[in-house]
């Protein structure tokens, strides 16, 4: 894949995040689109780091368009990606449950980053609190994560239920 | 050098890591305000995310109107911006006729003109909002076009919503009343003598306390904004869901629940 075609990936969930998701949710949530892609791309391509680099050109945006401090997106996804790229050294990215382990620690990662940095600027509410509206997000972008794996890792590795195939 | 040149890509990832961080802290002091290249990103990206919104609630309304009838919808809507409406009259209507003369003979005196006129009100739609879904940040439909600045007071039909922290052509950013640690104060809506703090807490509700502690406030009572302050009197905050007296403070502590349900928030008001 190249950058732009993952770019493509990124700016469609980027406008898509804030708006057309809000009126079509599921009890008033929503999944997280760019987090998805960002764990997804650092999950399945390595070396190009699309993930890396696209979240946070696409996290420092979405401060600076929907949020009222800028940072806390771009630097939680950057975590997010350097820990997803770490983590796939000791995970096989051929298994989905692999793939739902490592999104699981990844969400809950960003939403700690998150809310620590919200903090920060002076947010009144709690973890408890942060965490019981996203644990709701995180269910439903595990959801999303997987669709986008079978999706993708065909193309990443074409015959990947054939363990002989190279 | 060497050190760095030898691991090329740590470097990398913590120069960015430090140019974000300082982005934040900087965003963090100052606000991230009405700077010119926030206002460009913001202007083009909500007439973009706009068009998307606009999809999402044909869909939303052809769905429900499957079921309820398209027109029922519209009537909601109506309905939504009435109330909006009626909310503000109802604010006015609290100020009791003989205070509002009183301070009107005050502004008089003072040769200030702020109580001979009432406030009004643009009404707009609540089109984008933060992803992250615990903020409840959101961004409304209208802007400095129609008289939309930093700081202004957003209500809704049941209430008071939030403030305004930035704004632009078309659009304009609130954050709502539950996430500030700014003080609102209040006064009960049976007996405007009784008055009294609240602010947002770490559970998305409000606590406060009561100024006297005498006071008979009770579960269930109404509080409304008494007009101390930056919020204009009369605007409904919410309603108190527990009553606890600090032997310790000597006062009476009160938590409450917001009037707004922010998760089904679609129509506001800003109070310009």
């Amino acid at each position: 894949m190249r950058y732009w075609k993952a770019g493509i990936f990124f700016l469609i969930a980027f406008f898509i995040q804030t708006s057309l998701l809000n009126i079509i949710n599921i009890g008033g949530y929503t999944p997280n689109l760019l987090l998805c892609l960002v764990v997804i791309f650092s999950f399945l391509y390595e070396k190009d780091m699309y993930g890396l680099v696209m979240g946070t050109v696409f996290g420092l945006a979405y401060d600076v368009c929907y949020s009222y401090v800028i940072g806390p997106t771009p630097i939680a996804l950057i975590i997010v990606a350097v820990l997803v790229l770490v983590l796939r050294e000791y995970a096989n990215i051929e298994n989905i449950i692999s793939m739902w382990t490592v999104s699981v620690i990844s969400f809950f990662v960003y939403y700690f980053v998150n809310w620590g940095l919200y903090k920060i600027a002076g947010t009144t509410f709690s973890l408890g609190y942060a965490f019981s509206h996203a644990i709701w997000a995180i269910l439903y972008s595990l959801f999303v994560i997987t669709i986008l794996y079978i999706f993708m890792i065909k193309k990443v590795s074409r015959h990947h239920k054939d363990r002989y195939f190279r | 050098m060497r050190w760095i040149r030898e691991h090329k890509l740590i470097t990398g990832l913590l120069s960015l890591l430090i140019v974000m961080a300082l982005i934040f802290v900087l965003s963090v002091v100052t606000g991230t305000g009405d700077n010119s290249l926030s206002s460009f990103l913001n202007n083009g990206v909500t007439k973009i995310s706009g068009f998307f919104s606009s999809v999402g609630t044909n869909v939303r309304d052809g769905v429900s109107g499957i079921f309820a009838g398209a027109s029922k919808q519209n009537e909601i809507d109506d309905l939504e911006e009435e109330i909006a409406k009626l909310q503000r009259e109802l604010a006015q209507a609290r100020l009791e006729e003989d205070q509002l003369q009183q301070l009107q003979e005050l502004a008089g005196i003072l040769n200030y003109d702020y109580t001979s006129e009432t406030f009004n009100v643009v009404t707009a739609d609540v089109k984008l909002k933060d992803g992250s879904n615990w903020t409840g940040v959101f961004t409304i439909d209208r802007g400095k076009e129609s008289g939309i600045s930093t700081g202004k007071i957003v209500i809704s039909g049941a209430g008071l919503v939030g403030i305004v922290t930035e704004t632009g052509d078309g659009w304009a950013k609130v954050r709502p009343a539950v996430s500030e640690d700014e003080k609102i104060s209040f006064k009960l809506a049976r007996d405007g003598s009784q008055l009294g703090i609240v602010s947002g807490n770490s559970e998305g509700t409000m606590s406060g306390y009561m100024l006297d502690d005498d006071s008979t406030v009770a579960e269930g009572d109404i509080l409304i904004s008494s007009g101390m302050g930056s919020y204009p009197e009369g605007i409904e905050i919410g309603s108190v869901k527990s009553v606890k007296y600090n032997s310790d403070k000597l006062m009476r502590e009160i938590t409450v629940e917001p009037a707004v349900s922010f998760e089904s928030l679609r129509k506001v008001a800003v109070i310009i």
